[in-house]
């Protein structure tokens, strides 16, 4: 079988910057993928790349066994693939039925989309009741929501999303993570998912890889990386002996 | 007392104009971060379509001639097609451009359609009779009302109506909204950028064309650089309005309509031939209170 996303010997440069070098990486259908990595490593630019947001200078970038090089983000949606972007950018001005209708435009099945909306909110109940609301009024934890909620009206088939816990409460978090756990399992989506902390990812994902400097420092199922020492290692380049220092680092 | 509401009425119905010519301008700049001063040139060319292109100093009306819906409409698809094709011809072509780029590139735009105007037409000012007949005064009370003024507010009013409600409530108008908020998020969830953009140049060049037959029917004037000081005087109105929200350009458009009528009206006379001074002194004053414009976009600054 062939894995739904597949990514080739991929490098991506921002003028002279390189900011992925060579990397090589698969998600499978239905599987829940983690990419680990300090700030700066290069995970971001890896979902934008999938999502067209930037282009490969050189590499593969398969979906579905077709390329996405070179293909326009809003086709790319069309496709099957949806981006939760780091910092949520949901649209502050646009109200929360607004920022959900949006991604649902892209079927030209109206009836569809509408049943799929009402099917969303059962699902979000806390935006449901925030319909008419300008989207930048919401708190932290809803604007996440509705950001994974907006991606998901577009009906992909890979659902990727960039640090979902970023700046929010342990809590709220939890909640995120059960919420895209409970989507996948409704429909059927694989999520590729972005971390800085192996910690929580490591209860959720099947698999998980460690990103530093724009390369793959490790791969492995997240049941035998549960032992965090080669995670360490990997995640800081020096062994568990140097770990007080790998500690004043991070 | 009745001076006052008659000036009143020409500030509202200048301020109609530039609030008409800054949307055009706030509409292309929200979505492609383009300061758009070609959009002066395509009022230019709404006026110049009117008339049989020769280098003669008496204009003939040729599309000018047609009956008034037919020539609203050939009017604005000759504008809105001009308007799509500096996309399709300059503008597309830089789409990852810097603002300061995109801009330098609208003046060129802005001098290369204002030399194809010359070839054709010649580079005199032209008389032209066009729709005079609206040019009288209706009595409300004891005013005496130019009946083109109240068309111009009238229509004015109309167009941002329906506007507003094409933004608010259609599919296309929300993807407008978002893409002018995070284009490149909007492209993320669907959004298709060329549709958006497209939209933007098509709307702004059918207010362009009723600036056009508005502004050509007052003024009963043509000149190839006609369009230059509408469009710099709107910049301003969305600048003190607020870059990159569109109810900021019109009540900025509003505002300047209003400050030059009435510095014009008031200004002891030796000084109004300084009224241009007095306005721009008085943006100048607005900026330095409110930088960011009235109604401030939250957006602006930063976008990728
Ligand atoms: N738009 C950009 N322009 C220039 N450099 C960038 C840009 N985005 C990211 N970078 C650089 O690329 C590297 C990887 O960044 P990023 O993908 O955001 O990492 P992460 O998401 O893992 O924190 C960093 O060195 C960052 O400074
Ligand atoms: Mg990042």
């Amino acid at each position: 079988m062939s894995a739904l996303l597949d990514i080739q010997e991929l490098h991506v440069h921002y003028s002279d910057l390189a900011a992925i070098r060579g990397v090589s990486l698969h998600v499978d259908e239905g599987e829940v993928v983690c990419l680990v990595g300090p700030n700066g490593a290069g995970k971001s630019t890896m979902l934008a790349a999938v999502a067209g947001g930037v282009k490969p200078t050189s590499g593969s970038i398969r979906f579905d066994g077709g390329s996405l090089r070179s293909v326009r983000p809003e086709q790319i949606a069309r496709l099957g693939v949806s981006l939760v972007p780091e910092g949520r950018q949901i649209f502050g001005t646009l109200t929360v039925e607004e920022n959900l209708r949006i991604g649902g435009y892209i079927s030209s099945d109206r009836k569809a989309a509408a049943s799929d909306f009402d099917r969303l909110l059962v699902t979000f109940p806390r935006l449901k009741e925030r319909l008419a609301y300008p989207a930048g009024r919401l708190s932290g934890g809803e604007q996440q929501m509705l950001a994974v909620a907006r991606a998901v009206m577009t009906q992909p088939r890979l659902l990727l999303v960039d640090e979902p816990s970023l700046g929010l409460a342990p809590l709220i978090i939890e909640q995120i993570y059960k919420t895209l756990l409970e989507l996948r399992a409704e429909r059927g989506l694989t999520l590729f998912i972005n971390e800085q902390s192996s910690a929580r990812v490591l209860k959720y994902a099947d698999r998980i890889y460690i990103l530093r400097g724009g390369q793959i420092q490790l791969e492995g199922r997240a049941s035998d990386l549960r032992d965090g020492d080669a995670i360490r290692k990997a995640y800081f380049g020096f062994s568990a002996g140097s770990q007080r220092a790998a500690e004043n680092v991070a | 007392m009745i001076s006052f509401f008659q000036n009143v009425i020409d500030a509202v119905a200048l301020g109609s104009i530039y609030a008409l010519v800054a949307l055009g301008i706030g509409l292309i700049f929200g979505i492609l971060r383009l300061i758009n001063f070609a959009h002066g040139d395509m009022i230019t060319v709404g006026c110049y379509a009117l008339i049989v292109p020769s280098t003669d100093a008496a204009a003939q009306l040729l599309i000018g001639s047609w009956t008034p819906l037919a020539a609203i409409a050939a009017i604005a698809i000759i504008v809105l097609l001009v308007a799509l094709s500096t996309d399709a011809l300059v503008f597309k072509h830089l789409r990852r451009a810097s603002p300061t780029t995109l801009m330098i590139a609208s003046f060129a735009v802005s001098y290369v359609t204002q030399n194809a105007l010359l070839m054709a037409y010649g580079a005199r000012a032209k008389g032209v009779d066009f729709w005079s007949g609206v040019n009288v005064q209706i009595a409300i009370g004891e005013l005496r009302v130019p009946l083109l003024q109240l068309i111009t507010v009238a229509v004015t009013f109309a167009l941002m109506m329906l506007l507003n409600l094409f933004l608010r409530y259609t599919r296309y108008g929300i993807q407008m909204r978002a893409a002018a908020e995070d284009f490149r998020m909007a492209q993320y969830i669907g959004v298709r950028g060329n549709i958006v953009i497209g939209l933007a140049f098509a709307i702004s060049g059918m207010l362009a064309a009723t600036v056009s037959l508005l502004y050509v029917t007052q003024s009963g004037s043509l000149s190839i650089t006609m369009g230059v000081p509408l469009v710099l005087f709107a910049f301003v109105a969305v600048v003190i309005g607020g870059m990159g929200n569109l109810l900021g350009s019109v009540v900025g458009g509003f505002l300047i309509g209003i400050l030059l009528t009435m510095l014009q009206a008031y200004l002891p006379p030796d000084l109004r031939a300084f009224r241009d001074a007095f306005a721009f002194a008085f943006v100048i004053l607005v900026l330095l209170v409110r930088p960011a414009g009235l109604i401030p976009a939250r957006n602006t600054i930063e976008r990728v």
